[in-house]
């Protein structure tokens, strides 16, 4: 609150274009632009359609993470535990299918594994920190360690790969389109339409607000402060088993260094989103505008050859940071 | 021992105890030959597979030679395995040491430190940046891996056609496959429609892959340059059904590769070793330093050999990770 | 009055003229908060700068110590036109605003705090013993008694006033800017604080004060301006006026009724009990009735223990033993919610720390405590939309439009919010703490009477207050407390300042008095 005098000052024509709302939005629209300019093949079906299948791994995880970030957390173990429910699913199923055969049964249990153990391990990033009251950012760094050693260790090092007999089963769950969309993208967008619903129009997306951006106001209107952030953890456990489901039909494998840094795109996509990082404001439709831009800043990188490859990372660094400063829209009114 | 504590104050029993100990470990330590292995952490496909060959070597040599001692360890970084290295000399006063760096620069004075205290140096696949600390050198060949490739793809093409490559992390070890590949379909008629990096990784070659299936209408041959990148680039170019185009030539000799070369897949014809047992061949030779008497020391360059239908069973392991 | 006001703007002492400004002007957005206003200020005056919330006041001295740019005006300092670029370039040039709300590093030290950002060195290193002495030298200046190792967030907060004021002082400040410094304060520190204002007076600083309590202005100003909506009303010299005057110039009417008339029937039913309550270290063994219908006080010094015991009813605090009756049958209260289960509700002191969300609008404020109410899955906008509709007429909130965030509205449109929130889960017993912090005595009346309503429509209300005509005016009863017990229970004509203080401050000698008033 310390600047309250001098953000006083916004104006009412700064009110009329809503940068904050409309920042993200016309970043990806100039990225479609450029996109556009530098291949024809960037506005192809098929490629449209690749850009949107991959962005639903990050933004279903960032869509749980805008709940983790929005009450005021952050989960760093969100890579290494979709790598981890992954490589366990692997295990259930090949381990399965002597017994049960490779049929749909095998491929919904191993579905119901994801999501127990995605459900139990956001429950316990929540509980450690609410309960152990430790910061969640050393919480979630410690099981991010755990789980990636742990797939290292079922996979001795080496990569588990899905038994081929199975693959043809469970292949249309990334492969598969409903009404010529791809299955991926359904999921996406029927997470982010539930993120959506659960977050804006529901008491608990309400009360993730309230403890975000206050959670002594919070503990004084009689909300269970704990509990409702232990419940964002573990509704960011079941996105990232969501994410994990549709991830290994796509390659059937899974090694230690899967989802690496999937974290870190989430978390910038959720930023980049409008969401604030301290917690107390929180954008379901900016995480996932914020999801595709990564997805289609790699893919513009891999449709050209005037960037040399080693600057790959520079320009997603670039865009990422120029996306949040037009977002945030403070730059136009500096001064009164 | 018990008697005499018994007799003695206590402090001087413990104190007996720990001499006697100590005389124990060095009386062990004069019968048995120390080996130490020094590797990076099992933290990809490869290294996992280079894991599980130095485990297995272990057991193999300890079985056949009683008198060998070999102690694994593995480090997440350079800092941590120049510690183990320490480790490896001062704790467990090893005869002989087989490293395989993690990296070239910050290594080279460690491991000159071992060699320095007396030790028999093997260093495996990454070598010093200072020459002539090592007595025995076991690697793989990197710029012979592209070179192969070169070779095999320009065949196939008869001289002309149209390629991609997906490169790995961008290394020493990436630049020498790629040049030795560029230097061997140079003044042919093979044009490289782009190089892009994957990262020697799975889920980026298969996106890598399908950004080139969206941009390039015609694709002939697929240099993947590893096998880990070459698996996602088999999933994309099946996805958009183009797999009776081209063909994709990967590297290092993962177990689902060879399984496809022998199964005569024709969409992955062939593949190209730079196999994670290099651990295993360099264990051996230093092995045969304190067992046989012939001469051990050198150079060892393995031979980046092309596995086809013909030879794959011999190079499959369906028990390696890898 | 203008004309009277430009005759009186003489000054009342003989000082030199320091700084003053002419026809400032400044809006922020659509909305203008200063019309052409004037003000005064000579080298060894306390200036009173007097006005409801909203009136102007903070925006006025924001301008004067370089935190806004007017949009037109001029400002004089000592005879040359001066534009301040910054609050640094303000103090730089001797003038220096303490915040209403303070502005200190909570972790760090007293002393730390007093030099930040213009740390003694010597050489490269700190010089931490020197600072300390100049930070001790500086407190025992103020007359306080505070070591200058210790970290600001363990100190009571009028502490940290004196901190601010000691900073100040470092500063060489020789224009002082403050912005109601006695909200937080007790009645000592009040004194302590009025001494050290008199004597940098002496000094000849010229000292500029933001209140809207009448009695303080009366004690310390030489003159006071008077400013309502932003326009400047008069300025006067205060000895020839009196605070029925000061108060009508503020508001602009008369306030007829400061108090509603107390209707509680002390034959009413008992509504909750509290028996033998404690808190460790800080409530012991503590017990009251509550009747339907009344206004109960609990009145004492800072740190008496009423806040604890209250949060502790209510399931906020921890409690060793003790037990709650609502009419007349046991309950169990482990938090706010069970407490909201029995009609219980509790408005903070801290309307900022734990009672609204600044950094959103009054929609999600207002229905937060009660949000079971508006839906069970899905909320249910339009029925909050109403519930705002209704809060905002029921209340007299005054919010330029429903999207503007809470942090920006007036202390008294907060503490309104704030009240609306409560009822809006409808308790029986309201238990309200410090209802009127910071508040103009406009809005400070209207609160009066909404709790007034209160009672009238048969609700019980607990009232903590250290305004003692707040207290003595809206309570049927007071208990007093001192050092976590009960020492009093005053009903009646015992209901004065005197015995209120006789207890507060252990003087009384009939200590734990029988529960039953």
């Amino acid at each position: 609150m310390g600047n309250s005098g001098r953000s006083a000052g916004r104006t009412a024509a700064g009110r009329f274009i809503d940068f904050k709302a409309m920042g993200p939005f016309m970043a990806l629209v100039a990225l479609f632009v450029l996109g556009a300019l530098i291949n024809d093949a960037f506005l192809s079906s098929g490629n449209l359609s690749n850009i949107f299948t991959r962005s639903a791994f990050i933004g279903i995880i960032a869509v749980g993470a805008t709940f983790v970030i929005t009450a005021g957390g952050i989960d760093l173990s969100v890579g290494s535990m979709a790598a981890f429910i992954s490589g366990a699913m692997i295990v259930v199923m090949n381990t399965l299918i002597a017994t049960l055969g490779a049929g749909v049964e095998t491929v919904l249990l191993g579905i119901a594994v994801s999501v127990v153990l995605g459900v139990a391990a956001g429950a316990i990033n929540g509980l450690v920190t609410t309960r152990g009251k430790i910061e969640a950012f050393i919480v979630t760094l410690g099981t991010m360690g755990i789980y990636r050693s742990l797939v290292t260790y079922m996979a001795d090092g080496g990569t588990l790969s899905l038994d081929f007999a199975i693959r043809d089963t469970y292949r249309p769950l990334y492969y598969g389109d409903i009404l010529g969309i791809p299955v991926p993208v359904v999921v996406f967008f029927a997470v982010a339409v539930g993120g959506y619903v659960l977050l804006n129009m529901t008491p608990f997306g309400r009360k993730c607000f309230a403890i975000g951006s206050n959670e002594q106001v919070a503990r004084y209107s009689a909300i269970h402060v704990d509990r409702i952030k232990t419940l964002t953890y573990v509704i960011q456990g079941l996105c990232v088993s969501i994410a994990t489901i549709i991830y290994v039909p796509r390659l059937g494998s899974a090694s230690s260094s899967t989802g690496v840094l999937w974290e870190l795109e989430a978390i910038a996509a959720v930023i980049i989103g409008g969401t604030m990082l301290k917690g107390g404001y929180g954008r379901i439709w900016g995480t996932v505008i914020g999801a595709i831009m990564l997805t289609t800043i790699g893919n513009i990188l891999n449709l050209t050859d005037v960037i040399s490859n080693y600057l790959n990372g520079a320009v997603q660094g670039l865009i990422i940071i120029v996306a949040v400063l037009l977002q945030r829209g403070d730059w136009r009114r500096k001064k009164n | 021992m018990t008697i005499k504590s018994k007799f003695l104050p206590g402090i001087l029993g413990a104190a007996c105890a720990v001499a006697l100990g100590f005389a124990a470990t060095a009386a062990q330590a004069q019968e048995k030959i120390k080996i130490g292995v020094s590797i990076p952490a099992a933290t990809h496909g490869w290294a996992g597979g280079l894991n599980w060959h130095a485990g297995e070597a272990e057991k193999r040599l300890e079985a056949a030679y009683p008198n060998l001692d070999i102690i694994i360890v593995t480090a997440n970084g350079a800092t941590e395995q120049a510690n183990d290295l320490e480790d490896l000399v001062s704790v467990q006063n090893i005869d002989a040491l087989v490293v395989l760096p993690f990296e070239s620069d910050p290594l080279t004075v460690p491991v000159q430190q071992v060699k320095q205290a007396g030790k028999f140096v093997t260093v495996v696949d990454r070598g010093l940046s200072l020459p002539g600390i090592e007595d025995v050198y076991v690697a793989g060949n990197n710029p012979e891996l592209g070179r192969v490739s070169g070779e095999y793809i320009k065949g196939r093409l008869d001289g002309k056609g149209k390629i991609v490559i997906l490169r790995g992390i961008p290394t020493v070890i990436d630049e020498e496959r790629v040049e030795g590949f560029l230097a061997e379909i140079e003044g042919t008629d093979i044009e490289v429609l782009d190089m892009k990096h994957a990262n020697w990784n799975r889920d980026d070659g298969f996106e890598v892959m399908q950004d080139f299936l969206s941009r390039f209408p015609q694709i002939d041959a697929v240099w993947a340059q590893d096998d880990d990148i070459a698996l996602g680039v088999i999933e994309a170019v099946n996805q958009a059904d183009r797999a009776d185009e081209m063909f994709i030539v990967g590297g290092a000799g993962m177990k689902d590769i060879i399984k496809r070369v022998m199964d005569g897949d024709a969409l992955v014809p062939i593949d190209v070793l730079y196999p994670p047992s290099m651990i295993a061949t360099a264990m051996d030779i230093t092995a045969l330093k304190f067992v046989s008497n012939g001469a051990v020391e050198g150079r060892y360059i393995l031979g980046a050999t092309v596995v086809t239908q013909e030879n794959a069973s011999n190079f499959y392991f369906p028990d390696s990770p890898f | 009055m203008k004309n009277a006001a430009k005759n009186a703007a003489e000054p009342v002492v003989s000082g030199q003229l320091r700084l003053s400004a002419r026809q400032i002007c400044k809006s922020f957005g659509a909305a203008q908060v200063l019309f052409d206003v004037p003000i005064d200020l000579y080298a060894g005056e306390v200036h009173a700068l007097l006005g409801e919330n909203g009136a102007g006041k903070s925006t006025l001295v924001k301008i004067l110590s370089g935190y806004h740019a007017p949009d037109s005006g001029e400002i004089v300092l000592d005879g040359s036109p001066v534009s301040f670029d910054s609050s640094e370039d303000g103090e730089a040039r001797g003038i220096i605003l303490i915040h209403q709300e303070l502005n200190l590093a909570d972790q760090l030290t007293v002393e730390e705090n007093i030099f930040l950002g213009r740390e003694m060195t010597r050489g490269w290193f700190l010089d931490k013993a020197a600072m300390r002495d100049e930070a001790a030298r500086l407190l025992a200046g103020l007359q306080c008694d505070i070591d200058p190792c210790t970290r600001i967030r363990d100190l009571p907060v009028s502490d940290r006033q004196m901190v601010e004021i000691a900073k100040a002082l470092s500063k060489q400040a020789d224009i002082l800017i403050l912005d109601e410094p006695t909200a937080v304060l007790t009645g000592r520190e009040v004194d302590i604080l009025f001494d050290q204002i008199r004597r940098l007076r002496e000094r000849g600083v010229a000292i500029l004060y933001i209140s809207h309590k009448l009695d303080e202005i009366k004690a310390i100003a030489d003159r006071v301006t008077v400013l309502r909506d932003g326009s400047h009303i008069t300025t006067q010299a205060v000895a020839g006026l009196e605070k029925d005057d000061m108060a009508r110039l503020m508001v602009g009417r008369d306030i007829a009724q400061m108090f509603p008339d107390q209707i509680a029937d002390p034959s009413a039913p008992v509504v909750l009990s509290v028996r033998n309550l404690s808190v460790p270290g800080q409530v012991y063994d503590a017990g009251f009735d509550l009747r339907r219908g009344e206004v109960l006080g609990f009145a004492g010094i800072v740190g008496a223990g009423r806040t604890a015991l209250m949060e502790a009813i209510i399931g906020l605090r921890p409690r060793s033993s003790g037990a709650i009756l609502r009419d007349g049958q046991p309950v169990v209260i482990d938090n706010l919610r069970d407490a909201g289960r029995c009609g219980i509700a509790y408005l903070t002191k801290d309307r900022k720390g734990s009672g609204l969300l600044l950094n959103m609008e009054m929609r999600p404020n207002l229905t937060l405590l009660a949000l079971d109410r508006f839906g069970r899955f899905l909320l249910n906008r339009k029925a909050e939309d109403a519930a705002l509709e209704k809060a905002i007429a029921a209340f007299d909130i005054r919010a330029a439009d429903r999207t503007t965030k809470v942090g920006d509205f007036s202390g008294g449109n907060q503490q309104k919010l704030l009240l609306a929130k409560v009822m809006e889960c409808n308790p029986d017993i309201v238990i309200i703490d410090e209802p009127t912090r910071g508040i103009d005595i406009g809005t400070k009346s209207q609160i009066y009477h909404f709790i007034g309503d209160l009672t009238a429509q048969g609700k019980s209300v607990i009232l903590l207050s250290s305004e003692m005509t707040e207290m003595l005016g809206l309570s049927d009863r007071i208990i007093v407390m001192a050092a976590g017990r009960i020492t009093g229970i005053l009903d009646g004509e015992d209901r004065t300042e005197h015995q209120i203080m006789r207890h507060a401050t252990g003087i009384s000698d009939n200590q734990g008095v029988s529960v039953h008033g």
